[in-house]
């Protein structure tokens, strides 16, 4: 019974705020003391097909930015990462890694700015994926330190004694042993850039417009039904990423290798 | 009879610490070389060292009278099994045989049948579409031989590769090992830390104990070496026959 109730207020807590948001986006004209706003229909969402809305064109950019960061980070650091837990000085690179997170994105923001603007990265797309880069790269580090381990050395020695060159360990045994961990990785980061606020605002300098950008717009523009409709849009890749997440983590593993 | 394998005056150091200080060693063709020794002696080095897996500071290695200097592990054709299986838990037990085959692009067909002859070899034909993890200890050893054995390679070095296992499981990979050895002419060095192990194994007896080796020319030389422990072993279980 108990378990039962843990479960549902589970999914209310997370499913209450997804509906409330979608509510808010459909509704018009919400004064008090109505329950609800007076209207409800589709014209908040039309506002996206206005060509002077730039909802879209966030949402794109933001899907541009975060797929970048996290294609990025996965892959370069996959490879460091491996390089940092077999090296003598791993806890001296790990104490590193956790200094994005102790000082805070907007404090590191803050930071590279000065270095941002004598490159002239500051309000370029460029120059935002590069900021969010080096904050979500050591992140990616912290993911991979663990999958590097002893018995996973072994197993790539034992495949290279087998005949395999480094390509083909690479490609038929670290690659399959590490697909979790990839995802997991990409699904991280991905999550890290989509969210990210302060930093994206400083480096773009109201130039690169991103959807969370956006939304606190129209938060300080004290509209909540375009901020709510600008929501719904900012949950639809996490939701999304979710749904791919759970399906392919818990995947059955192939059993065959390709010749 | 030919020497498959030749070392000549190695040298491994760890920082300031000497691992391997001048071993010479050498290894007949279809034979097994037992290498007992003790935990930190210096043998697992060695035989990685073999493998191209750690590189030496001095000395030579000769394969089939051929210079191993520079040589990667994929170029070197030796086998280096470890304690555990190791088995690639991505790949079913055929699949995990099949591993050094494919990686050499050898044809399927070729494939199917070497490698349901080995798991024939193995008794293992009827495990073939189970799971590394749907294995027991003893399984993934005889799988992980498989895949050893099946690349045929020239050398194979077994680093106490029954160590995990239990002793009934134990004596019966000895002797399975033994037969496969003798049937597919394998040429192998044998690590271990069990003097009795060390006796059953190999047709050779070396001992390695603080990075030097003393490889005995017959098994009757180890025995009578006072220092082998074998005469030990023999007062101990007189001593426990008369009680």
């Amino acid at each position: 019974m108990i378990k039962k109730l843990l479960q549902y207020g589970f999914i209310v807590s997370i499913g209450f705020p997804v509906a409330f948001l979608l509510m808010l986006s459909l509704g018009r004209r919400w004064a008090y003391p109505n329950v609800l706003p007076e209207q409800m229909n589709f014209a908040n969402w039309e506002f996206l097909q206005r060509s002077d809305s730039k909802l879209f064109q966030a949402f794109f950019v933001s899907l541009g930015i975060s797929l970048c960061v996290a294609i990025f980070t996965t892959s370069i650091g996959f490879l460091i990462s491996k390089l940092i837990a077999y090296s003598k000085n791993r806890n001296f690179y790990l104490v590193l890694a956790y200094i994005p997170y102790l000082l805070s994105p907007v404090i590191m923001a803050v930071i590279f700015q000065y270095y941002f603007i004598i490159t002239g990265l500051t309000g370029t797309f460029l120059g935002v994926i590069i900021a969010q880069f080096l904050v979500a790269f050591p992140f990616g580090i912290i993911i991979y330190i663990n999958f590097w381990n002893p018995q996973l050395k072994s197993i790539e020695e034992l495949s290279y004694t087998l005949g395999g060159s480094r390509w083909q360990t690479f490609k038929k045994v670290l690659l399959p042993l590490s697909k979790n961990a990839i995802m997991l990785c990409f699904f991280q980061v991905f999550l890290i850039s989509w969210f990210e606020y302060g930093l994206t605002n400083l480096i773009g300098s109201g130039k690169v417009r991103t959807l969370t950008v956006s939304v606190f717009n129209f938060v300080t523009e004290a509209n909540i039904f375009y901020a709510a409709l600008s929501c719904c849009l900012l949950i639809l890749p996490p939701m999304l990423l979710l749904y791919i997440n759970k399906r392919l983590i818990f995947f059955v593993e192939k059993t065959k290798i390709e010749p | 009879m030919t020497h498959i394998l030749n070392i000549k005056d190695l040298y491994k150091n760890f920082g300031k610490e000497t691992i391997l200080k001048n071993i010479n060693l050498s290894l007949e063709k279809n034979t097994v070389l037992s290498l007992l020794g003790s935990s930190g002696s210096g043998k697992t080095t060695l035989l990685k060292i073999i493998a191209g897996l750690e590189s030496e500071d001095k000395g030579e290695l000769l394969l089939n009278g051929k210079n191993l200097a520079n040589k990667k592990p994929q170029q070197r054709n030796i086998v280096y099994l470890y304690q555990e299986a190791l088995l690639f838990p991505h790949l079913n037990a055929f699949e995990n045989i099949a591993f050094g085959l494919r990686l050499k692009k050898v044809d399927s067909k070729v494939i199917m049948e070497k490698v349901n002859h080995m798991l024939e070899h193995l008794d293992m034909a009827r495990h073939a579409e189970k799971m590394p993890n749907q294995l027991s200890g003893g399984q993934r050893q005889r799988i992980s031989f498989g895949r050893a054995m099946v690349i045929e390679p020239e050398l194979l070095l077994l680093d106490e590769p029954f160590g995990a296992l239990d002793a009934i499981t134990r004596g019966k990979m000895q002797e399975l090992f033994k037969d496969l050895a003798h049937k597919m002419h394998i040429s192998a060095l044998f690590v271990t830390h069990d003097l009795k192990e060390a006796i059953v194994m190999g047709d050779q007896i070396g001992k390695i104990q603080k990075g030097q080796l003393l490889q005995y020319a017959t098994k009757k030389e180890f025995y009578k070496d006072e220092f082998s422990g074998v005469q030990k072993e023999i007062d101990f279980w007189k001593q426990i026959n008369n009680n």
